[in-house]
């Protein structure tokens, strides 16, 4: 609990000195954050909790048309729009959980990815509201004491904050109650109900938060693309990075989806401008080695050997 | 006696097979009761038709007056069941003490307290020594006693114990029947399944017999062993 909550504090004074320091990559550092924040909100799910979704973009994309719509039409400041958004993908998790969480197996991970073709088509279709395909423009922000939100320095500071949030809820619920109904819900069901839990109840919950989580970092996406397009924003892609990021990272533990961010996004980046093109193949080669060879992830196979090595030494003095 | 727990006429159906048909038992509180018969005589289908782990055709229900034959079975865990599985079932990749939290957390509202009352249950079944350990390395008895410390820790009124001595050695088999029969002294209420016939003699006040979904015979341990019927049962006849 200490060791999570002074890892908070790296990250929190780290993300404060950095626009200081590389004032010139704060773009890939806005990325990385967002991915972190995504992938920890849909660790709670996939990970802690075992459903694997591979719909998220749908709340990104939630995020990011609020965002933009409320802006351009009505006038609704972004903090406002974010807060609805993440009501909305509440509600919205909730209805699809209780469609799908009765289905076992790998059933509802392609639920979910039809979810995000559904919404896909709405904005396409709905030009009225979404702009159709050409998609929305945030042309103006307001200028909460006078700070400039459409700098990339406002913009990381806000990703931080998100990202930061989410790592936070994350290790309150770890240690409590819930995390531990989240984990038995994923071990077993049947041990789960054994021990007085209501899986779908969990499963419905944890969908609803993750889902909330997620469409907040969409919304200041939203802001960050400031063009919000329905092909890329409500992306199979997007939900596969996501996903990806936090297997990649560690499923289940607190600092995988993070460390995953990191090095997906940082490792992309920086293979895209010393590769160029041969880029994807030192991606993919990347996620096979980890695949390999760290099964659980990165930060889910570090804390498993840790965890042996204690127990070794203490059976042992 | 007052009874604990009462299932009338409990039938269970799977497809055509009636896999249990009409069986009746009740229990009151410090009771034991063993269920004994063949393999798939239908033991542990009632056991789950009981505990709410299996759909049940016909029957009813009651714990401490209060009809439950429709709640599923984790609220009925919430009203004071508490069982094992036959085939262990831990949450492998947590710790024995987070595999007992879980269930503390039931009653248990904070961390601290889920705690104290989860290291309390691994000190009565003698598992406190291996709490940090990942539960996937425990071996099969100390598997079986996590079973039960994860039971008995939602502080149920019933137990069901599903076959808990199968499988251990002569120590192990005598450890486990004091322990049971300690759980009967607090009061606790228990269902077994059971093969080891040294156990059911030992610790039943009650004895059900079941052979392919029927029950054939019911009374003390000894009026059952001699029950000619049961002994054509198990034995089968020329």
């Amino acid at each position: 609990m200490i060791k999570h909550l002074i890892g908070l504090g790296v990250l929190l004074a780290v993300g404060i000195a950095y626009p200081a320091i590389f004032p010139n990559n704060l773009t890939i550092a806005i990325s990385v954050l967002l991915f972190a924040g995504w992938a920890t909100s849909w660790d709670l799910l996939g990970g802690w909790n075992g459903q694997v979704s591979l719909g998220h973009a749908s709340f990104v994309g939630l995020g990011a048309y609020f965002v933009a719509i409320g802006q351009s039409q009505f006038g609704l400041a972004p903090w406002w729009t974010m807060a609805m958004a993440a009501a909305f993908a509440a509600v919205l998790g909730y209805f699809w959980g209780q469609l799908t969480f009765s289905l076992r197996g790998p059933y509802f991970s392609l639920s979910t990815i039809a979810v995000a073709e559904i919404l896909r088509l709405v904005a396409i279709n709905e030009e009225w509201l979404t702009g159709g395909a050409t998609g929305v423009f945030i042309a103006t922000l307001p200028e909460p004491f006078g700070i400039d939100l459409f700098s990339r320095t406002a913009q990381f500071y806000m990703a931080l904050a998100f990202a930061a949030m989410v790592i936070a809820i994350v290790i309150a619920i770890s240690r409590g109650r819930f995390g531990y109904q989240l984990r038995a819900v994923r071990e077993d069901e049947d041990s789960a109900m054994a021990s007085g839990i209501d899986p779908t109840a969990t499963k419905l919950k944890a969908f609803m938060l993750s889902a909330a989580l997620t469409s907040i970092g969409g919304g200041i996406y939203g802001i960050v693309l400031a063009f919000i397009e329905p092909h890329v924003i409500f992306a199979l892609l997007l939900s596969v990075q996501i996903a990806l990021t936090a297997i990649i990272g560690g499923r289940g533990t607190i600092w995988g989806p993070a460390v995953g961010a990191l090095v997906l996004v940082g490792a992309g980046e920086m293979f895209r401008t010393t590769f160029a093109e041969a880029n994807m193949l030192i991606y993919g080669i990347l996620i096979l080695v980890v695949v390999l060879f760290l099964p659980r992830g990165i930060v889910g196979e570090l804390a498993r050997r840790h965890i042996r090595r204690l127990y070794a030494k203490r059976a042992q003095g | 006696m007052p009874n604990v727990l009462r299932a009338d006429g409990i039938t269970v159906k799977f497809g055509g097979v009636t896999a249990v048909n009409n069986v009746s038992l009740s229990l009151g509180s410090g009771e034991i009761l063993g269920l004994i018969g063949p393999n798939g005589a239908g033991k542990t289908t009632l056991f789950n038709a009981v505990t709410g782990f299996a759909p049940m055709h016909s029957g009813r229900i009651t714990l401490l007056d209060k009809d439950i034959t429709t709640l599923p079975a984790f609220k009925r865990t919430r009203l004071g069941f508490g069982r094992t599985f036959q085939t262990e079932r831990p949450f492998e990749e947590l710790t024995v003490l987070e595999n007992v939290l879980v269930a503390a957390f039931l009653t248990a509202g904070r961390r601290s307290e889920a705690e104290r009352l989860a290291m309390g249950v691994l000190e009565q079944v003698g598992l406190a020594d291996r709490a940090h350990q990942p539960a996937l390395d425990l071996n099969l008895a100390r598997r079986r006693r996590l079973e039960l410390a994860k039971a008995l820790a939602v502080k149920p009124k019933v137990i069901f114990l599903d076959e808990i001595m199968a499988g251990l050695n002569p120590p192990a088999l005598r450890e486990m029947i004091a322990f049971v029969r300690s759980l009967s002294a607090q009061g606790l209420a228990v269902l077994m399944v059971e093969h080891i016939m040294e156990a059911i003699i030992e610790l039943s006040d009650h004895v059900i017999v079941l052979a392919s979904g029927e029950k054939i015979a019911e009374g003390t341990p000894h009026q059952v062993t001699s029950d000619e019927r049961v002994i054509e049962a198990y034995l089968g006849t020329d």
